[in-house]
């Protein structure tokens, strides 16, 4: 059981005096969370580009184009078939261009970067 | 809570500022720094730190601490919890740098000559401090500066449970005999003079 001297021990250790830079040691505090904030940012920013850019041109490089190209002539015929049916069929061969390809691409690089982003982000 | 204004951060009580760190408000920590900052360092030059090694470790220690801000539920003091985390900060350093095993190493004959606590001289916690070994000075520090029980204390430094009891008993002893002498000194612990 704690003495009276230890108590008083106790409390000496509790009562340290105000040092005069303890406004400067918060701010070096502060400013050292705000570093590994921006820092965490930046890697995670960084990390998606690459994430992204490697996903896209794994998609362009893997015969994605021509596989596009072959679904196209399919698109044409079935909007060519569904033009019979509806005539709003506008849309599907907008996309069945080459435009529609890096529409996907982007849209691939985009949601890569997102996943990956999340997956460093909870690491 | 988020949305208060930085300002208002000073008026708050410390477990509200947790919350409000908690939820990523790196001013709100700041205020926390402020407000025990000092009391850290201090904990850590009585352990034997250097000022600016106290410096250091007690940064790591609060930024250790609002990493691991939502393990702190309030249950003790916000300050005992940051000083057990920088406690702990400046034994792994100690056991990195090998210093660590020297201490343990050490035996509790070491003797520093300070004046004797007298009337004429009033004597601070700091001073009367000295006159312990490095070993009786960390186990003291640890166990009552830290807030850390025998068995903590001896676990976090790994020594033996009784060498630790018998380093914070000899300290004991040297301190009573410096802080509270039998007739006229004054205990006087250092308050507000930097």
């Amino acid at each position: 059981m704690a003495d009276d001297f230890e108590r008083r021990l106790e409390r000496l250790f509790s009562e340290a005096p105000e040092l005069p830079d303890c406004a400067a040691f918060a701010q070096g505090v502060e400013r050292k969370l705000n570093r590994g904030w921006q820092t965490r940012r930046w890697l995670i920013g960084c990390a998606g580009v690459t994430g992204g850019v490697v996903g896209a041109s794994q998609l362009v490089y893997s015969n994605l184009y021509q596989r596009i190209e072959t679904a196209e002539d399919s698109a044409r015929a079935l909007s060519a078939g569904l033009s019979q049916v509806a005539p709003s069929a506008e849309m599907v061969s907008a996309l069945s261009g080459g435009f529609g390809v890096w529409v996907a691409v982007g849209l691939a690089v985009l949601l890569l970067g997102f996943a990956l982003s999340r997956v460093i982000e909870e690491i | 809570m988020p949305g208060t204004k930085p300002s208002s951060f000073a008026s708050l009580h410390d477990v509200e500022l947790c919350s409000h760190a908690a939820a990523g408000e790196g001013r709100a920590f700041g205020e926390l720094a402020r407000r025990h900052g000092s009391a850290v360092r201090y904990l850590l030059r009585r352990m034997g730190a250097q000022a600016a090694e106290a410096d250091d470790v007690a940064q790591d220690a609060f930024l250790t601490a609002f990493q691991r801000i939502t393990e702190f539920r309030g249950e003790g003091t916000f300050a005992a919890w940051v000083k057990r985390i920088a406690a702990r900060h400046y034994l792994r350093r100690l056991q990195r740098d090998r210093r660590l095993s020297e201490l343990a190493a050490e035996g509790g004959e070491e003797e520093i000559e300070i004046a004797a606590g007298d009337a004429d001289h009033r004597i601070d916690l700091d001073e009367a401090l000295k006159a312990l070994s490095k070993a009786e000075r960390l186990c003291v520090s640890l166990c009552f500066g830290a807030g850390l029980s025998h068995g903590e204390a001896a676990e976090a430094l790994n020594l033996p449970l009784g060498t630790v009891k018998s380093h914070v008993k000899r300290g004991l002893d040297k301190l009573r005999a410096r802080l509270a002498p039998t007739e006229g000194a004054v205990l006087e612990g250092r308050r507000g003079n930097g």
